[in-house]
Order: structure tokens, then sequence, then C-alpha cells
């Protein structure tokens, strides 16, 4: 399948002349590319038609993960670099264990977390991450006029987020984490590294008495995409960790989604994996965190 | 259009191309270097088409050939050294590691890569490792077969 006709392509070297790029471009005719994993394929199947490209690769400042105040992300920063970055907290562990498992080696070699969560496709596990983890999103606009925005509200619904067309997400960014706090997130899909059918993320920190103080849960791959569980969390808090206490706290979080029927996985079976996968998942956000 | 410059296994090639022009035609057609291979009509899917950019496997029907201005690229025909066969390579000869062969280019870059990063991989990682490369034909044992000994001819050359 080739692209319709694209008239241009431009490759700013620097955040001002992408926004000068943008700015250029009529509205709705111009997109951003940055890996370009999921946006080629969108343009060749026709459902986007845009007819500019600015090509976000040779803007530096995007790029690296900067661990010297909490965790910084820049959107430009492939899954590759995340799943390898072993420095990378306990706290924000899940987003390696998701990076290292999103479509396969040539996907993660090319594909970036800011343009997964720009896209915020409906079945995903970065955008998912992000809400359990509670990210920061920062963006930029013309006249270097920035703004960051909670994960929780960029993330809008299935191919929508909070972004302006005319701004760029800079970094995806979380604040040092407490300590002994660990985070994991595990998918299932139909074969390895596939879309998430359920995924889960757990972020739980430890009290001295080493029980959850507080704790967040995410569930991918339901009808509406990522969503943050509240319940879930607050479930969880008390807890130490045990498979009956985290059973417990699954079980809340199955009574507050909606799981849907689909040709993958009815509505039942999805609670089961959010019931299976959560309690795998939270065990290992607990050792993290014990180790942290 | 827009003028490019590419390296492509060392040869350096300036052409105009249309921005819908994908790598991988402009590989195959402009380049007329027709060991990538095109097979999922184009969707990302199946892995003929990897190639290395700048060193590392990508698939090349999921980039334009204009955002590979200015980048190096490794397409199958630059695995060997002249008429030597790269380890790699000679290890899916003697391990039988393809049948009708058409997935094997994407293979073969893709896994180059891949030992290149986990030298001495066990059957799982290279398994793990071939996620991205659909093969009809061989259920895979030869090919995995193929991977482990071209790593162990690597190990002992190293």
């Amino acid at each position: 399948m080739y692209p319709a006709e694209i008239d241009d392509y431009q490759r700013p070297t620097s955040i001002a002349e992408a926004l000068a790029a943008i700015a250029g471009c009529t509205d709705g005719d111009a997109m951003f590319l940055a890996g370009g994993q999921s946006l080629m394929q969108a343009i060749k199947s026709r459902m986007v038609r845009p007819n500019c490209l600015i090509d976000l690769q040779s803007l530096p400042e995007l790029r690296g993960i900067d661990l010297s105040d909490g965790l910084v992300i820049g959107a430009m920063t492939r899954y590759v670099e995340i799943a390898e970055c072993e420095s990378i907290q306990p706290a924000y562990a899940a987003l390696r264990d998701a990076a290292a498992r999103v479509g396969d080696r040539q996907v993660r070699n090319r594909g970036t977390i800011g343009g997964s969560i720009c896209w915020n496709y409906v079945a995903s596990c970065l955008p998912t991450v992000t809400l359990g983890l509670g990210a920061t999103i920062d963006l930029v606009s013309a006249g270097d006029v920035s703004r960051s925005v909670p994960a929780v509200d960029f993330l809008i619904g299935p191919f929508e987020t909070a972004r302006e067309e005319h701004e760029i997400v800079t970094h995806i960014s979380w604040p040092k984490p407490p300590a002994n706090t660990g985070s994991a997130y595990k998918k299932c899909g139909l074969v390895t590294d596939a879309l998430p059918v359920v995924g889960l993320c757990v972020s739980v920190s430890l009290g001295p008495d080493d029980r959850c103080t507080s704790a967040r849960v995410a569930v991918a791959g339901l009808l509406d995409g990522g969503q943050l569980v509240p319940a879930g969390g607050a479930a969880l808090i008390g807890s130490d960790g045990s498979a009956e206490s985290v059973a417990k706290s699954m079980d809340a979080v199955v009574d507050a989604v909606e799981t849907h029927s689909d040709k993958w996985a009815d509505a039942n079976y999805r609670q089961q994996l959010i019931r299976t996968l959560g309690s795998e998942v939270a065990g290992s956000a607990f050792a993290r965190a014990r180790s942290s | 259009m827009k003028n490019i410059r590419v390296n492509i296994n060392g040869v350096a090639y300036q052409e105009t191309v249309p921005v819908r022009m994908l790598l991988v035609d402009f590989i195959r057609e402009t380049a007329a270097l027709t060991g990538t291979h095109v097979s999922c009509t184009y969707e990302g899917v199946c892995g003929a088409c990897t190639i290395h950019l700048d060193g590392e496997a990508v698939k090349s029907c999921l980039m334009l050939a204009v955002q590979a201005d200015g980048h190096e690229i490794t397409t199958v025909e630059g695995l060997a050294n002249g008429k030597e066969l790269s380890a790699l390579q000679q290890a899916f000869n003697d391990q039988h590691g393809l049948q009708c062969g058409f997935c094997t280019a994407g293979i073969l870059m893709n896994m180059t890569e891949f030992l290149d990063k986990n030298p001495d991989p066990t059957d799982d990682e290279i398994r793990h490792g071939l996620v991205g490369n659909l093969c009809r034909c061989t259920g895979y044992v030869h090919i995995v077969n193929a991977v482990r000994a071209a790593a162990k001819s690597r190990l002992s050359e190293a």
C-alpha cells in the first residue's frame, strides 16, 4: 500500500523551526512525524492524509533520558533506549517492562514514547503506563509558550489528546520518587509483544512497616483505551503484598472498570486477565519497592 | 519532490524523489537492490523489508525515503564481504535455515543486529528477537538453529 500524494516534507533542526514550520501550514494539513511506526500505517491506509510532514528526527533536545532530578524522558526517545536504560528507578520500571515488549525489535528501534502517547491508540502500552505512573506531559508552542499537563488530563481518549495541533510534546517527566516505591507492567496479547488485549500497570509505595501507603493502578485494552483505576489503587493501601490481599485489590479493579467483548476476548475473560496479570504485576511492583 | 542523499552499502545515491515514496521502494526501484523484499503489502508486520538504518534494524516500508536523507543504510547485499558470507549467512546455509527464502533477507538483517547486541543469546531470546519477522515455511526451528550456530561461530572467531 502506497501513501497518497504528500506535497511537502520538512526536517527542522530546532524546536523554534519546527513550530514555525507548522505555523506556515494550513490548519489540518500538516502532521508532526516522530518514529512513524503507527503514523506511516495510518497514512498508507488513508486514515489520515497530511499534505505536509514535519519530521522531528533532528531535534536532539527531544531525545534522551535524564535521571538527575526524577525522570525526564525526551519525547523522541525510542522504545529500545527506554527498555535498555538500566538506571531507570524501580519506581518507574514499568516503563521498561512496557517498552521492551512493544511490537518487535524493528519497531522498538524506531518508535518513540512521545509518538505513542500523542497517537494514543485504543490498545497501547505506553499511554497506560504514563497514567499508572502519574506522568506529566510537557508541551511547547509558538513564542516559547510551554505548559505541563498531567497524563490523566492529556490522554483524553482513543486517538485523542490535549495536544493542540500547533504544540509539540517535548518531555514526559516524573518527580524524584518517594522511598520504597516500585512499579511493573505486563500485558496479554494474541501473540508475543502484540497490542494488549489487557495490560496492567501497578505502582506502589511502601511505609516503614512494609505495607502499601499509596498505589496507582492503570488498565490497558479497555473500550475507551487505557484507564487509571483509582479504586484499584485505594484497595492496595495497607496491603503487605501477599497474594491474598493483592487478589482482593484486583477484584476491586474488576468491579470498577467496564470490560467489553470483542473477537479477541469476551468481557469475562478480560476480567480474568485483569485478576491474573494484576496479581503478578502487583507482586513485581512490591518486590521492586522493597529492593529500591 | 525532494532531493535526498543516502548511502546504501557504502555507495552514495543522490536522487530527487516524491515525498510519498517509501524507503523500500527507493531501495528496490531507484537503487535497484532487490534483495530487500516486500511481502505484507507494506503494513509493517512481516519484516521482509528489514534493513539497517545507521546500523539498527528497521522496517523500510514504515519509512519514507526522504526520512533516510543523510543516513547510512545497509541491505542484505551489504552483509557479505566480497564472496565471503557473514557468519550468520553461512549458518543459514549450513543449518538449512530457509525454505523458499523470501523472508530470509529481513531475518538476516534483523538477527545480524540482534547478535551484535546480544552475542551469546538463549533460544528464548533468539525467538523473542524474531517476533518481527514472519516465515511461513519453516516453523522457525532451523532459523533458531542457524542463529544459535552463528552466535557460536562469531564467538569463536572473536
